[in-house]
């Protein structure tokens, strides 16, 4: 064989490869489609499930994944971009940071579940908050947190430096410089890390089922300090403990639909958002 | 107006700067030249005390302008900054509009008065012999502009705060022919109200734009005397073979 044609050979597998993965990937998706898109209707996005869930919607689950973002990202973008700031802006590149850098990416690779053990010692007996959407949210926002450190960090070091010597030239304090001119040109990029953090932790089971996740409720949570649905439980629950499994399979595919939309739109969302916002950020 | 005695810097274990003593006149364009990596830029960082941003430096010897130490304890940083504007050798608008660049420095030091503002815009950037290039623009984005009208904002942004000095590192090193002309014939205007310092790499640049100029090598001052003097009959056998590009 000559070099033409192994190269032709090598580049016929690795497309091949990539057809695949983009095929399974369809096929996923087209799967929970086909088999959502038959239940879904507006009495099933607006209305309480009945029957034992085998009828009605799911719509006090989207909810609580709705209040469980807000509550979450209330929590974690604050605080994961002032750590940022932190960081990158003002402790320099000393042990210090390096330690707080290794603990946040090891923070990031601690399995979701743990999240939920700890959230459960801490929030919900530690604090005495009970199962509920406040330590739901804590939760998740710990969970989202390395996270949002991470992206919001690489977010400022995008920054040129140049920017930050312009400033200062001009008088301008550090945190001026920051807010004024550091910031506003890391945010598109900061932005999309949020907006992943939140897709990811909207499809996230394991740390919500100890913390607030409940298996029914007769009605909307009507304060933080109450227990919610959600739909990735919701979705658990349908699909292995209803009251009559096979019943309630397609709205567990109706749920399944609603979510992996949810989250398709939050990364649709960010990669436009990048594109977008930093098409007027860049220098030619 | 800045007068340095004695100044030795260091980064870390390396000198940068050997024993320079010098004054600059008000008024005058003083003209550093030099190879790369004689200490030019790192001497001209000196006067608004931007190498306090690196780590791992330091400075012996003294630096007075108009007859203060700027090392010295009571000095605020903020406000020497503000008097003395600077010029880099690429340009750095921020991701802004044009006419946010230029009001940059006036906010930040707590001007909010919108109409002195606009004005104060308006004036720096007829100073900077670009407002009748960008005036249909002002509120575009100043990455819109040229790389020689990037740079002639800078020096508008930094003009706009009314600085007594302007220090300017190689600002027409990363720029075409044309830009360049444009650059030198303004620093000719900007002498009449402010002092210039100027680092350049380029000697004819140096001679057409400067008063007086110093020839720095290895961190040292090799010589320092008129531009005339200094081209046409300089004291040093080193500086003429600098100038007549015989190594550099
Ligand atoms: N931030 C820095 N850290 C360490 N060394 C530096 C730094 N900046 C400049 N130097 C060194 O100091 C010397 C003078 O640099 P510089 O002032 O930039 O020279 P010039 O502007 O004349 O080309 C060079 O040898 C350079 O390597
Ligand atoms: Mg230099």
């Amino acid at each position: 064989m000559n070099k033409r044609t192994k190269q032709k050979f090598a580049f016929f597998f690795f497309r091949l490869f990539s057809i695949i993965i983009v095929g399974i990937l369809i096929a996923i998706l087209g799967f929970i489609a086909v088999n959502g898109i038959k239940v879904i209707n507006w009495e099933f996005l607006s209305s309480m499930p009945k029957e034992g869930m085998t009828e009605g919607g799911i719509f006090p689950a989207i909810v609580g994944t709705c209040y469980l973002i807000i509550g979450s990202m209330i929590f974690a973008v604050p605080l994961g971009v002032m750590a940022a700031i932190y960081t990158v802006e003002y402790a320099g590149n000393g042990k210090f940071v390096r330690f707080i850098r290794m603990m946040t990416n090891n923070l990031a690779s601690i399995p979701s579940i743990v999240f939920g053990l700890f959230g459960m010692a801490l929030f919900v007996k530690g604090l005495n908050f009970g199962d509920s959407i406040i330590a739901g949210s804590l939760t998740l926002g710990l969970l989202a947190l390395p996270l949002i450190i991470r992206t919001s960090e690489e977010a400022l070091k995008a920054v040129p430096e140049s920017y930050r010597t312009g400033s200062y030239a001009l008088g301008a304090t550090k945190l001026q410089t920051i807010r004024k001119v550091v910031f506003p040109c890391a945010l598109p990029n900061i932005l999309t890390g949020i907006i992943l953090s939140i897709s990811r932790v909207s499809g996230e089971t394991a740390p919500i089922l100890f913390t607030v996740a409940a298996y029914f409720l007769p009605s909307l949570p009507d304060s933080i300090f109450s227990q919610a649905m959600a739909l990735p439980y919701h979705l658990y629950v349908l699909a292995t403990s209803g009251t009559d499994i096979e019943a309630s399979r397609p709205m567990a595919y109706g749920t399944a639909l609603v979510l992996v939309v949810i989250v398709l739109f939050f990364n649709l969302t960010a990669t436009l958002l990048r594109q977008k916002l930093s098409k007027n950020m860049k220098n030619k | 107006m800045i007068v340095t005695k004695n100044i030795n810097f260091y980064y870390g274990d390396f000198q940068a700067l050997k024993n320079i003593t010098m004054s600059m006149d008000a008024n005058t364009v003083t003209a550093f030249i030099g190879p790369s990596g004689c200490g030019k830029s790192t001497f001209l960082r000196l006067f608004n005390r931007m190498n306090d941003l690196i780590d791992g430096t330091r400075l012996e010897g003294e630096c007075l302008i108009k007859g203060k130490n700027i090392y010295d304890k009571s000095i605020n940083i903020d406000a020497l900054r503000k008097d003395i504007g600077m010029v880099f050798q690429k340009p750095n608008p921020f991701p802004k509009s044009v006419f946010e660049n230029v009001a940059y420095g006036l906010r930040v030091n707590g001007i909010k008065d919108k109409k002195f503002i606009a004005d104060k815009v308006e004036e720096t950037l007829k100073a900077a012999a670009l407002f009748e290039e960008v005036k249909d623009k002002l509120h575009k984005s100043a990455f819109e502009l040229s790389g020689g009208q990037q740079q002639r904002l800078c020096i508008a942004r930094a003009l706009a705060v009314e600085p007594s000095i302007l220090l300017m590192d190689e600002p027409a090193s990363a720029l075409d022919p044309i830009s360049t002309a444009k650059i030198e014939e303004l620093i000719h205007e900007l002498k009449k109200k402010y002092t210039i310092v100027i680092v350049t790499h380029n000697m004819q640049q140096a001679a057409r734009v400067s008063d007086k100029t110093g020839f720095f090598m290895l961190g040292e001052l090799i010589e320092y005397s008129d531009t005339k003097k200094m081209f046409l009959n300089p004291d040093k056998e080193t500086t003429q073979n600098y100038i007549t590009g015989r190594f550099g």
